[in-house]
């Protein structure tokens, strides 16, 4: 609770990252020396280092193929966690969840729509772009439809959330249906999460919203706080109910949106960061915002690995992963949920 | 105290409800350092008057000021700063601990973005001390009895530093010994020049502290002025639907109250 534990225990999710970063990209189908890792980074860096223990092929396996994908990794579960951050503040519920303003339902129609067209296959980066797309405009329309309803209240937002994503599921299902079956397979990898084939293009679509997002949330830590007050006291201290949420979901919108579009479904990353972490630093935005990047991270990066490593012959979705740590962890969380978080 | 500058006023307030009107041509002034109760039965509409004169609830008709300037009309933070509002239905997150709720009652101070000063920090202390929550600092809310959770909101209230403030049932969790310490705090905070308004439940609780009494009924104000003339009037029978007595008691500041079913 101290902010002295609370530096600790985000130094020691830093260390725990950096650490589960270098084995991620030892490890794998192929698998690299360790300390041929290590070497080439620090070539990389300038620094003193010996880059030959890997050789021309593991050089460009570590560079081209891992580094990015684990980097990715690290990025989706960091702008995950600070998401379900957010959205657990704003929601004033500390098992609330991006799938509640309709991302992942939207980003899911975006991308079946792209494969459905053959953009997928033709146009490079095209189904991201479209899962992107997909996820914005769900959010805008849970926006739209719960304001013109003249119920801007967080009850209205969440029920709004739901029928949308139901409908963008129904959409999604028709367009499944109509598609042809080579092509299904494609967003049937894509649905279940991963980041097989995953580039630097990737990398940077996605850390130019996690990262800008992140700082912004970030910088807002003090208002996310007084709205977790409650509507009635957040405005009774000076505080623009209606426009700063509407700013935070936007915010967290744009992130989950970016890190769905780049990895597909990844459910409960969001949910377990914050929820665990929360008893350990508090819920001052300004702590906890950082250690679920860190926690978020962590995760994924993991989660990862053992999508690449678990199988031999083939690899498991990364969204399958992370759900059956996740939806136990959730069933735990709601049968012990003391309350408000 | 009537020489003394009005602080809050509202003037033929109508409030509604969606399109229930629940408050009709209410008109009442706040002076510094005065304690204003408002009691009235259930479903009278106090709370809503409490949240209405703190600005969350937009008049109908009429208008409520602070310092003869409409609320309306005050910047967010600067109104803040001068009106502060505690309720006994706050939603703060139970993992948060006590000094750090108390704190964000700086936030109209410090805004969004500066951290908080010495000054901050030691309204923030002088908040915790006044309500004899010190002991519960480095608690968090989850972990706190409802009454302790309500002093932890009264002192975030204090760290605005208001010069009014706005209370609604302060005491309602309160065992008896934190009530009367409680009305010991709000004096306190009045002889600061700080204006109090406070809907109480306890009738002569209400009639011990208050200078001056409002009784609200069916949403509008049905008798006002010196709290034993308000509750030994018809219209306080009427409302309650019960007889009320005082009886003087040698040696007390204050008479005792009793109640007996029927008018």
């Amino acid at each position: 609770m101290t902010s002295r534990r609370s530096r600790l225990v985000i130094a020691g999710l830093a260390s725990a990252l950096l650490l589960a970063l270098l084995l991620a990209t030892a490890a794998g189908s192929v698998s690299l020396p360790f300390r041929g890792v290590l070497g080439a980074f620090a070539a990389r860096l300038g620094l003193p280092g010996d880059a030959s223990a890997l050789g021309p092929t593991g050089e460009t396996i570590l560079f081209s193929v891992r580094l990015p994908r684990v980097l990715l990794a690290a990025l989706v579960g960091g702008g995950l966690g600070v998401v379900g951050a957010t959205l657990q503040a704003v929601f004033r519920n500390p098992l609330a969840d991006s799938g509640l303003l309709g991302v992942g339902a939207g980003a899911a129609l975006g991308a079946v729509l792209a494969v459905h067209l053959g953009l997928a296959s033709a146009v490079f980066f095209a189904l991201p772009l479209a899962a992107f797309a997909g996820a914005m405009t769900a959010v805008l329309c849970v926006y739209f439809i719960a304001g013109a309803s003249g119920r801007a209240s967080l009850h209205g937002l969440l029920l709004t959330g739901i029928a949308v994503s139901a409908l963008a599921g129904a959409a999604t299902s028709v367009l499944l249906v109509a598609t042809e079956e080579f092509r299904v397979k494609t967003v049937l990898f894509w649905l279940a999460g991963g980041l097989e084939g995953r580039g630097w293009t990737h990398v940077q679509a996605a850390a130019v919203f996690v990262l800008s997002g992140f700082a912004l949330l970030v910088l807002l830590a003090r208002p996310i706080d007084v709205l977790s007050l409650g509507e009635d006291e957040a405005a009774s201290l000076g505080l623009p109910v209606r426009a700063t949420r509407l700013g935070l979901l936007g915010l967290a919108s744009l992130v989950a949106g970016a890190c769905t579009a780049v990895a597909g479904a990844v459910p409960f990353v969001g949910l377990m960061a914050p929820h665990a972490l929360r008893p350990i630093v508090g819920p001052l935005s300004r702590r906890l915002l950082p250690a679920a990047f860190l926690g978020g991270a962590l995760l994924v990066v993991l989660a990862d690995l053992g999508a690449r490593t678990l199988s031999a012959r083939f690899e498991l979705p990364l969204g399958a992963l992370t759900a059956f740590v996740g939806a136990p962890y959730f069933l735990a969380a709601l049968r012990t949920n003391e309350g408000r978080g | 105290m009537s020489g003394r500058p009005v602080l809050l006023s509202a003037h033929r307030l109508a409030v509604d409800r969606g399109r229930r009107r629940v408050l009709e041509d209410v008109t009442l002034e706040l002076r510094a350092g005065e304690a204003l109760a408002v009691v009235g039965p259930n479903a009278a509409g106090k709370s809503t008057l409490v949240q209405a004169l703190a600005g969350l609830l937009a008049p109908a008709s009429g208008e409520v000021r602070l310092d003869e300037r409409a609320l309306a009309d005050w910047p967010r933070d600067a109104r803040a700063r001068s009106l502060a509002l505690a309720t006994s239905r706050e939603e703060g997150p139970d993992s948060l601990s006590v000094a750090d709720r108390v704190a964000l009652g700086r936030y109209p101070h410090c805004g969004p973005f500066q951290p908080l000063d010495a000054r901050d920090e030691a309204a923030v202390a002088r908040a915790i001390e006044r309500t004899g929550i010190a002991h519960l600092a480095e608690r968090r809310l989850g972990t706190l009895s409802a009454g302790e959770r309500q002093l932890a909101t009264l002192a975030r209230g204090l760290a605005q530093e208001p010069r009014v403030l706005l209370l609604d049932e302060p005491a309602a969790h309160l065992d008896i010994g934190h009530q009367l310490q409680l009305f010991r705090t709000l004096d306190d905070v009045r002889r600061g020049g700080v204006g109090v308004l406070a809907v109480v439940h306890d009738l002569s609780r209400a009639a011990a502290w208050a200078d001056r009494m409002l009784l609200v009924a069916q949403g509008r104000i049905a008798a006002e002025g010196q709290p034993a003339a308000v509750l030994e009037s018809e219209a306080a029978s009427r409302a309650f639907g019960v007889r009320i007595r005082g009886h003087a008691v040698p040696g007390q500041a204050h008479p005792f109250y009793s109640f007996e079913e029927g008018t």
